[in-house]
């Protein structure tokens, strides 16, 4: 391995690295579906015993303070769920009297996330649970502070979701009142060091305060309704006499998660009685 | 030292790297400003290597990075496959005995990988300044002080002389 220079090595030297050049470019030039089978592929069979290790890390170091998370959780919850019996038969008694349908069923699969060092880990998670969990391609992907983002590629040990830091993501929102309605997408132009959402697609006419929580809107079929996104943070710009764009600060920080929830949401099929 | 010897002590040497990537660093600082063992990894390959095993070196480690974050599939690629190559360059300009000027190949090499693969991946502006500006240089640093630590207690290992 050790250098010996020369116009020789020099010329194999540069064909090796227009070659590597050329295989990468081709690579970004792969179309989506070929590129994810493509890293499923890697990631399912070569790199299996990395992963595995991984997960055994994040396991490791965030047991404890799962565990003492979880105690708090548990005695929230039980304090919540003692009037939850008298509000569940109430909802049951109103929505027969509106002769509404019984609520959805949404399970939920826990997952850790398993942090890159690669500057565009953020944009795409990789979450240490396989398609045995039930998650498919297109669930919602949220944490206890709000939305994260949407699996694209489920794997047999391992899944990728993209959050909504990634310049594709789109999610339809609503104000917490329901009166205003728009989408969601991240911020193209921003300062540094800022991370924002945007508001976009507002009527002109509808005005949202500083601070107003925006939820899934639930239109689109992909997210359910009532996840928090982020709060209003201000107008971004304003296209005079038809749309406001309203800068949203993100309640989840996707570079500092350590487990999410993928929200297993039943087909309209499935949701059927 | 048997050429036997060196290089299974090379092998072991790249297997503790990426027991540090994949065990230690998740387990104890799992953060975007935490150093990368496997540029690292890549930078001893270069300092070692002829510039186009080392543009090799970086493609596989750069397709590695993009199997794990598929934010924009080839993005590591071409950016660890340039870094790998310049390295092994830069080694034979510069110093190649100074344990500062290698630090200073860490540094730089994180900071040209962090630059490319965010330019590559088409990163909007505000997170490409925050990138850059601010993740980027405290992930050089880190990574810099790793590999110091790493060449003063395995120089032998990787088979590289250092003047101390």
């Amino acid at each position: 391995m050790n250098r010996a220079p020369g116009r020789a090595t020099s010329r194999s030297d540069t064909l090796l690295f227009l070659g590597c050049l050329v295989l990468s470019g081709g690579a970004i030039a792969l179309p989506e579906r070929w590129s994810y089978a493509l890293a499923n592929g890697v990631r399912e069979t070569a790199l299996r015993p990395v992963l595995w290790l991984q997960q055994r890390a994040v396991e490791g170091r965030t047991s404890r303070s799962r565990f003492q998370a979880l105690q708090a959780e548990r005695d929230s919850a039980v304090f919540a769920a003692q009037s939850l019996t008298e509000l569940a038969v109430e909802n049951e008694r109103l929505r027969a009297l509106l002769a509404l349908r019984g609520r959805t069923a949404v399970a939920t699969i826990p997952a850790e996330v398993l942090h890159q060092a690669a500057p565009t880990d953020g944009r795409t998670l990789l979450l240490g649970m396989g398609s045995a969990s039930g998650a498919r391609v297109g669930d919602p992907v949220i944490s206890p502070e709000g939305l994260v983002g949407v699996l694209l590629s489920v794997g047999g040990k391992s899944t990728v979701a993209m959050s909504w830091a990634h310049p594709d993501f789109r999610v339809s929102a609503a104000t917490e009142d329901g009166t205003v309605l728009g989408i969601v997408a991240p911020s193209v132009n921003t300062e540094a060091s800022e991370t924002f959402l945007e508001f976009r697609g507002v009527a002109y006419r509808d005005t949202v305060a500083t601070g107003t929580l925006v939820l899934t809107s639930g239109l689109g079929g992909v997210y359910p309704r009532g996840i928090p996104i982020g709060r209003v943070a201000g107008v971004r710009k304003e296209e005079l006499g038809w749309e406001r764009i309203y800068r949203l600060a993100p309640l989840a920080n996707p570079g500092h998660l350590a487990h999410v929830l993928v929200l297993r949401v039943p087909a309209p099929a499935e949701s059927l009685p | 030292m048997s050429p036997r010897r060196g290089s299974s002590q090379l092998l072991l040497g790249f297997v503790l790297l990426a027991g540090l990537h994949f065990y230690v660093r998740p387990r104890l600082w799992d953060s975007r400003a935490a150093p990368d063992f496997l540029l690292l990894a890549l930078m001893l390959v270069a300092i070692r290597a002829r510039p186009g095993v080392a543009a090799l070196a970086g493609f596989i480690v750069g397709l590695v990075n993009d199997v794990l974050t598929p934010a924009s599939f080839g993005a590591g690629a071409l950016a660890h496959t340039v870094v790998g190559y310049l390295a092994a360059w830069g080694r034979a300009v510069f110093f190649p005995d100074n344990l500062l000027v290698n630090a200073g190949l860490f540094a730089g090499g994180v900071m040209l990988r962090n630059t490319l693969m965010l330019l590559a991946s088409g990163t909007p502006a505000g997170q490409l300044s925050a990138g850059l500006l601010v993740w980027a240089p405290l992930q050089a640093l880190t990574t810099a002080v790793a590999g110091t630590v790493i060449l003063l207690l395995f120089r032998n290992w990787f088979a590289i002389r250092i003047e101390v």
